[in-house]
């Protein structure tokens, strides 16, 4: 036992040293990024309930910042407003009751345009606008996930929302509005979808679109289940069918449903993430979805329109002992800096999350317990996540939003069961995480029912920030007050026509002395969201580079040298620098 | 731009911290857990409470706490009966079965490698519980020890009852290790001592690959898929006499459930029952009683359970699509095709609704809305391939046999037992359009692979065709 002179002493100590910075500050409220999630508890425990909503970062406006777009959800029994404080007992009910009415008045999705400016002092000021009116995207319905793609090549992102129900693709008109041009567009359907996204798999130069579905789940045919103690309780995925996803081929503006064509319908689980990249390095955009409590799939392009399902044989689809697991959210990333794409799987309490090391032919490690990934996060249930070198120092690290789908046992008797905190996880850049929530700042303190998460740099500075939503409660915007100095770099592709902002594109960043850093131009991964189109490399205490490579999405490969550090730079196809 | 703020990172709350640490440390490791009891709902809040109340009053008592520990693991409350088994080891730290339970419970909070530090206090104190070594072996694999493991497994390969476990745990290590070949030897050892074991097929899919052997991978994924999560059994009376603790509704309808698995009606029935007595509310009791009712062939009881799950409100496209197939068991057509029309109105994605209303309507010689509900079946489901192989039949039966080969090429892309009966559907689709000589071909290739699959009657049916064409 320490003497308590001892321990004196030491408090002592601690007073005297000055507390560090938080590395993140929530700092939604100030910058009026104001919005709560509505889940539409009900009672009844709908499966639906417990999924959350996604969000898209993108610069829908085109002036040089990042926006936000929030997916609201809403009541899901016709005439009967949200129990929005929770499940079971007598929650009271919200005001607002009466049928059609109800569903009128009801939440809707949101846009909020980022007002971005800076003080006298150079320093960044961000305030959110809710320009949802103006704009036109105010979906009113259950919904689920949001995914940005520039699907007409007119130079600006457009936006597709998925729900429990009919999606919605808005076209972005270019002058701050939006059309909603589903039905002419070809794309949506009646099943329960998820995450998705805008990829170029037959490299045609237009953005063809995977939707992710889930469950066949419909309200008449809920099913009734308990918890371990046999309190009621939302049933799991394993109680209902998986219904097939959705690969649209993007026609010049128009879709055609090619899902049976190109195999996707030969393998399919209970969707909820989905990412493209080239994992057997190819050069060919391949797919992998993270299933519900069945097998996730790989899906190899094989450049003829077609993909095989290599999940299983990859390791990349089950665990050691072959079973599916309950996977939510996926990171896409190059951790360990040798050039290939490896995954983070986001799984539920009681798993771990598991990390799969690439080897660089689209074969997959799971180092899940080597990395220190394991041990960390068996007692989470993970959703949104991404890859990001949050402290710029060149390799990436990872964040996971947090949130628990069954009553968590501490929680018993509390109005919101579910609540966990979100991880931040440091990469050590010798193939190990170390948790580092406890010190990254007061919103790793608290506890929600994390779901979405979206990644970018929010306010210009260098350095990734996060915005991530809440199971029925409000969003965070988690903003990196990154005090290291080291440098970076953000990248914004651009071509002239065709895939205008060069998404699928490969990037690497050559250092002198060290390894390349590779990246791929992306909005999609996570749980529901959508991410900052531009790419982000933290570069640690290299004030310069050797050079910029980019592998465009039609197979050519372009160089660039003398690329200026701690700004971003926007690269022209064929145009040198800008 | 908010200032950065300090306060919650202050020097008080870190000295706190430390204070609590230092001096609460000792206690807290040996405490019993605090249970919010009055929030359970009653049958675990009776059990659960009776025991906790006994271990409150007799705290030194490791007979007391011990029992704790195991009602709290059997009702899946990991962290509490963790808690609760550490204090019985410091009570009574010899006892095996304190440490081998706590095993467990660390294996299901994913805490691998204090769960086989657990099974080795646990094998030390009892050698010969074999369980309990193919845990500590098991758990020091999953905790990435590969060193202490691999010893452990060849050990107990020499054990029968263990051999199985044993070569899939070496074969692991070996593939971990990039020998394939080794574990290759070690996963085909493992499936012929136990050829349900889905596990050890999938780790010998993924070595046949590493060297390879892609139609070999293929034909063990196919074995995986087929075998699921079977593990080869060991008796292990320590753990399943924490398993037999519950006698709540939930824990007699899982007998209940594994009793109809393993072919025992009767008693699936009477665990059944008895949940309901426990708990009348307990729906999916009712759900299950319709089908198990039927195929013991009691009509009225089924119906009786239906009603109750109608009137309940939950799980209807189940309750309808269930009672549809009791009221077809009993030839009762009509009746059966309304039920599935009730389970398609509740779940439009019902996909055996669809293909069970279908083949009613074959029976009814309503041939067109029969493939029209097939065809709705496999667009929702495109895997679904008995609705798939139904869909083909229809669309020959209505001399669109062109079509019926579209279908049929589909199903005969997956090689499996079911394979050879597609593919003789082939073979028929192609002699009804006039392709004789494909149809020829595929007939002789379903033969063969009939006969791979021990499936003598269907090769010899499919003889029988061949020399007619001929």
């Amino acid at each position: 036992m320490i003497p308590r002179a001892c321990i004196l002493a030491l408090a002592i100590a601690t007073l005297a040293s000055p507390p560090p910075d938080p590395l993140f500050i929530d700092a939604a409220r100030v910058t009026g990024l104001d919005f709560t999630h509505v889940n539409g508890a009900s009672g009844r425990y709908y499966i639906a309930e417990e999924m959350g909503a996604g969000v898209a970062l993108f610069d829908y406006d085109s002036d040089g910042d990042l926006d936000v777009f929030l997916v609201q959800g809403g009541p899901l029994v016709p005439g009967r407003a949200s129990l929005q404080a929770g499940q079971g007992g007598e929650a009271s009910l919200q005001a607002g009751q009466g049928s059609e009415a109800s569903l009128k008045a009801g939440p809707t999705s949101r846009l909020f345009r980022n007002d971005l400016t800076r003080d006298a002092n150079g320093k960044p000021r961000v305030h959110f606008t809710d320009v949802t009116a103006q704009a036109g995207v105010g979906l009113r319905g259950y919904g689920m996930g949001a995914a940005v793609g520039d699907y007409d090549n007119d130079g600006d992102l457009d936006l597709f929302v998925t729900t429990f129900g009919p999606d919605t693709l808005f076209r972005n008109n270019g002058n701050g509005t939006f059309t909603d041009v589903t039905a002419s567009a070809g794309v949506s359907d009646d099943l329960w979808s998820t995450s998705a996204t805008f990829f170029d798999y037959d490299r045609d130069g237009d953005l063809d679109l995977f939707v992710a579905n889930y469950l066949d789940f419909t309200l008449a045919g809920n099913k009734a289940c308990v918890d371990s103690l046999g309190a009621p309780d939302y049933c799991g995925p394993r109680l209902y069918e998986p219904v097939p996803d959705k690969l649209y081929r993007n026609d010049g503006g128009r879709f055609t449903n090619v899902t049976d064509a190109a195999g996707l319908t030969k393998a399919y689980g209970a969707g909820l993430g989905v990412v493209a990249g080239d994992f057997n390095h190819d050069g060919w955009l391949d797919l992998y979805v993270a299933n519900d409590a069945r097998p996730n799939q790989l899906w190899i392009n094989r450049h003829d329109g077609t993909f095989i399902d290599e999940g299983l044989l990859s390791g990349s689809a089950v665990n050691a002992a072959g079973n599916p697991e309950g996977s939510m959210g996926i990171a896409s990333g190059d951790f360990d800096n040798d050039g290939d794409e490896d995954l983070l799987i986001t799984n539920i309490l009681g798993e771990t999350f598991v990390l799969y090391r690439n080897d660089g032919h689209g074969v997959f490690e799971d180092v899940r317990a080597a990395t220190g990934i394991g041990a960390a996060t068996g007692g989470m249930t993970g959703f949104g996540t991404a890859w990001l070198d949050y402290d710029n120092d060149g390799w990436l690290d990872l964040f996971v939003a947090n949130g628990a789908v069954n009553t968590i046992e501490s929680q018993r008797g509390q109005t919101s069961p579910l609540k966990m905190k979100n991880q931040l996880f440091r990469n050590d850049g010798a193939g190990r995480f170390a948790d580092v929530s406890a010190v990254a700042g007061p919103p790793f303190e608290r506890a929600d029912v994390g779901r979405g998460a979206a990644f970018g740099d929010i306010d210009n500075d260098g350095d990734i920030d996060i915005v991530v939503t809440a199971n029925g409660g409000p969003v965070q915007l988690l903003l990196n007050q990154n005090a290291t100095g080291h440098h970076w770099l953000e990248l914004a592709l651009r071509q002239g026509s065709g895939n205008r902002f060069g998404v699928g594109a490969r990037v690497g960043v050559e250092r002198s002395g060290k390894p390349a850093l590779w990246g791929r131009v992306h909005t999609d991964g996570s749980y529901l969201s959508s991410s900052d189109v531009r790419l982000h490399f933290g570069l640690g205490d290299a004030a310069t580079i050797s050079g910029v490579i980019v592998e465009w999405p039609d197979g050519t490969r372009e160089r660039w040298s003398d690329v200026p550090v701690d700004r971003l730079v926007e690269l022209t196809q064929g145009k040198g620098l800008k | 731009m908010p200032s950065k703020s300090v306060a919650p990172f202050g020097a008080t709350r870190i000295a706190a911290a430390m204070l609590t640490l230092l001096t609460g440390a000792v206690a807290a490791q040996e405490s019993l857990p605090r249970l919010a009891v009055e929030t359970y709902p009653p049958p675990a809040r009776e059990q659960i409470g009776r025991v906790y109340q006994k271990a409150e009053a007799a705290r030194d008592n490791a007979a007391a706490v011990g029992a704790l520990a195991r009602v709290l693991h059997a009702w899946s409350q990991w962290e509490p009966a963790h808690q609760t088994y550490a204090r019985a080891q410091a009570l009574a730290p010899g006892t095996f079965e304190w440490h081998y339970l706590d095993g467990f419970v660390l294996e299901r909070l994913t805490r691998h490698a204090e769960a086989a530090e657990q099974f080795r206090q646990a094998a030390a104190l009892s050698p010969s519980y074999l369980p309990a070594r193919v845990k500590l072996a098991e758990e020091l694999l999953e905790a990435g020890d590969r060193e202490h493991s691999a010893p452990l497994f060849q050990q107990l390969a020499r054990d029968p009852a263990a051999e199985p476990a044993a070569e899939l745990g070496l074969g692991r290590i070996a593939a971990l290790d990039g020998r394939h070949d080794a574990a290759i030897a070690h996963l085909e050892r493992a499936t012929t001592l136990f050829p349900q074991f889905g596990a050890a097929y999938y780790a010998l899919a993924r070595s046949y690959r590493a060297v390879g052997r892609l139609d070999d991978a293929q034909r063990a994924l196919a074995r995986q898929t087929q075998y699921g999560p079977q593990w080869p059994a060991i008796g292990d009376p320590v753990l399943a006499g924490v398993l037999a603790l519950r006698e709540d509704a939930s824990a007699l309808m899982d007998r209940g459930i594994k009793a109809a698995e393993a072919g025992d009606v009767a008693a699936a029935i009477a665990a059944h029952e008895a949940a309901l007595e426990a708990n009348p509310e307990l729906v999916q009791a009712h759900v299950n009683l319709i089908s198990l009712y039927g195929r013991a062939g009691k009509r009225a009881k089924a119906e009786e359970h239906y009603r109750a799950v109608v009137a309940r409100g939950v799980s209807l496209d189940v309750a309808h699509y269930d009672y549809g197939v009791l009221l077809g068991m009993e030839n009762d057509w009509d009746g059966a095709a309304d039920a599935y029309r009730k389970a398609i109105a509740v779940n439009p994605n019902h996909v055996r609704a669809r293909n069970n209303l279908g083949q009613i309507l074959e029976r009814q010689q309503k041939l067109q809305e029969a493939a029209d509900q097939y065809r709705r079946a496999v667009d929702i489901q495109p895997t679904f391939r008995v609705a798939r192989f139904n869909l083909g039949r229809m669309l020959i039966a209505l001399g669109r046999p062109q079509e019926a080969i579209h279908e049929f090429e589909r199903l005969v892309e997956q090689r499996d037992a079911e394979t050879p009966t597609y593919l003789y559907a082939l073979a028929t689709a192609h002699v009804r359009s006039g392709h004789l000589a494909e149809g020829a071909r595929l007939a002789a290739q379903a033969r063969d692979l009939a006969r791979d699959y021990g499936q003598s009657e269907l090769a010899a049916a499919i003889d029988r065709d061949l020399a007619r064409i001929k």
